[in-house]
């Protein structure tokens, strides 16, 4: 057995180890902060949002920890050249329709890999003299399951469609590989994922599953009887297009020709209303067309009258070409 | 990554109308609405409801921004925007369970992105000055006013949650005053064009006289002169505050 003072690391060694995990920690918050407001969903906004400050205490954490190991206080170090290469790339996905991509890598690369270096480290840590490094890591790995559990939460949601669920995988094997090659976040190689989160059921977050649950558009919402048969006269003329029929709902001086040339443009065979905001007695109403390779927004003022709702401003968005927004990498 | 982002880069699902707020106000005065939700009925309430919902959205989001921009900022400074990034997510929460208690849905009135380009200024000063004083000021004024309509008109659930929220902001308006000085320690200059900047903003929020120094019964948004000054703003600031609101543009 080995002796209870028998130890693995420096204290050198273990400061480096905080600057290493420090590093990966900052930029993760500091992605997921900037993320927020290029993110659609708001199940994921909510998440990213929670998670910004736990990172911001663990890497503060960390700091603080560097000068007990008489190094300079919050201080920030990638292990090595590679490890930054795989931070650029965890932090590549900006356009809006990546947000699969955005949360894979941090939850389900980055995230349990630094629960598995966390697991590691502690294990090896000595239980006499690193008990400020071990309670510290201790925290950590709290803290990273239930992101990893929540992470995983909203992914399930997102992930909605097999294509999506093999875009995030594909996304996924691409970062594990780089990380494999940067030696994982300390640069000493990947640990093995602890045991007893590989064996236990992987515990679910409240939290995200109300976050799903915020984010649910309704099934339908409240309007007058005349106004939805409008509407469904309406949205289901814009995709056709049948101009005569649209243009019998418009108000005097409301003009379809700018958008009859987005609409005739574009192969688009299906609608959905997807928005219906009031705006004192009018409602704005928004619809979205689609076709096998493009999309298009269309907004649109309705106002009530004598001869009942008319539209009042017709906006016929830019077309969208439909391609998954896949990685550079 | 990109620091810091354009204005049009913020990312909505589709359910959110995106319209200017001056073709808003517009279009409600046309119809013969105040331009900006009174608190004069459950409608109007659960509008302005909704308008602080996505002032909450927009406020996580630049408080998110700041952190991702200023990596070279003091660690402190990160420190104190990861936590409001925190609270405001939980305002967010918070908002949309509100909704949903009042009856009300995301996307029920359009959304506007006055609030969202304040926090796009490029300079961290100028941000926390904008934001955290000139903002979450506002936040003060409109939830202190919330908080004592929900009182009168019985509703528990709004009071109690609105008042958390309100001691959160005060807190951010406390970090926006102790980072402006911070951050323009020696530099008169940037202080100064931080503090334009905030009055600015001061002046666009007035809304056309809808922001006023009365009742809260009386008058659209009031100013709550107890609460900003709990939140550190000086005599003088909110002296200057209410006398702007007499002569204020319609935004
Ligand atoms: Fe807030
Ligand atoms: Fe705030």
């Amino acid at each position: 057995m080995a002796h209870p003072l028998a130890g693995h690391f420096s204290v050198d060694h273990s400061a480096r180890l905080m600057r290493n995990y420090r590093y990966a920690v900052e930029r993760t918050l500091r992605a997921l902060g900037g993320w927020i407001a290029l993110t659609p969903e708001l199940s994921a906004k909510l998440l990213m949002g929670r998670h910004v400050w736990d990172l911001a205490q663990l890497a503060d954490a960390f700091g603080a920890r560097l000068p007990e190991l008489r190094a300079h206080a919050q201080v920030s170090e990638p292990a090595n050249e590679r490890v930054v290469a795989f931070m650029d790339a965890v932090e590549e996905p900006e356009a809006p329709g990546q947000t699969v991509e955005r949360l894979v890598g941090v939850y389900r690369v980055l995230k349990p890999h630094l629960l598995a270096s966390y697991h590691d480290h502690l294990i090896r840590a000595n239980p006499v003299y690193e008990p400020p490094t071990r309670r510290l890591l201790l925290r950590c790995l709290g803290d990273e399951r239930r992101h990893i559990a929540a992470g995983t939460t909203i992914l399930g949601h997102l992930c909605a469609t097999p294509a999506l669920a093999e875009r995030a995988l594909a996304w996924q094997r691409r970062l594990e590989g780089l990380f494999a090659a940067a030696g994982g976040v300390t640069g000493e190689g990947l640990p093995p994922a602890p045991v007893d989160t590989a064996q236990a059921p992987i515990e679910t977050s409240d939290d995200a599953r109300e976050f799903v649950r915020l984010e649910k558009p309704l099934a339908s919402w409240p309007m007058p009887e005349d106004l939805r048969a409008a509407l469904e006269a309406f949205g289901g003329s814009l995709a056709v297009p049948n101009v005569g029929a649209l243009a019998r709902w418009l108000a005097p001086g409301v003009s379809l020709d700018p958008a009859r040339e987005v609409l005739t443009a574009a192969a688009l065979t299906s609608h959905r209303l997807v928005a219906f905001a009031r705006l004192g007695h009018q409602r704005l109403v928004k619809w979205r067309l689609a076709g096998p390779d493009a999309a298009v927004t269309v907004l649109a003022r309705w106002a009530p009258g004598p001869d009942g709702w008319r539209v009042a401003m017709l906006d016929v968005g830019r077309i969208e070409a439909l391609r998954p927004a896949l990685p550079r990498r | 990554m990109e620091r810091p982002i354009a204005y049009d880069k913020l990312a909505r699902e589709d359910r959110w109308v995106r319209m200017r707020a001056r073709e808003v106000a517009e279009l409600k005065i046309a119809q013969g609405f105040p331009p900006f939700a009174d608190l004069s009925s459950p409608d109007s309430i659960r509008e302005r409801v909704h308008g602080i919902l996505v002032g909450e959205i927009q406020a996580m989001e630049g408080a998110g921004r700041t952190v991702c921009d200023f990596p070279d900022a003091p660690w402190e400074f990160t420190m104190d925007m990861a936590r409001q990034v925190w609270d405001e997510s939980r305002h967010v929460e918070i908002y949309l369970r509100l909704l949903e208690h009042l009856g009300g849905y995301p996307g029920e009135f359009p959304e506007t992105t006055i609030l969202w380009r304040c926090a796009c200024a490029e300079d961290a000063a100028a941000r926390v000055a904008g934001v955290n004083r000139g903002l979450e000021g506002l936040a003060c004024d409109v939830f202190n006013q919330l908080v004592h309509i929900a009182r009168k008109i019985g509703d528990p659930i709004l009071e109690r949650a609105v008042e958390f929220v309100l001691a959160d902001e005060i807190t951010h308006v406390r970090m926006g005053s102790k980072w402006l000085t911070k951050l323009t320690e020696g530099d008169p200059d940037r202080r100064r064009k931080a503090i334009d900047f905030q009055e600015n903003i001061d002046e666009r929020f007035n809304l056309g006289g809808v922001r006023r120094d009365g009742d809260h019964e009386a008058v659209s948004i009031s100013i709550a002169t107890d609460v900003r000054r709990m939140a550190g703003f000086t005599e003088e600031e909110i002296e200057r505050l209410v006398k702007t609101t007499q002569r204020s543009q319609v935004y």
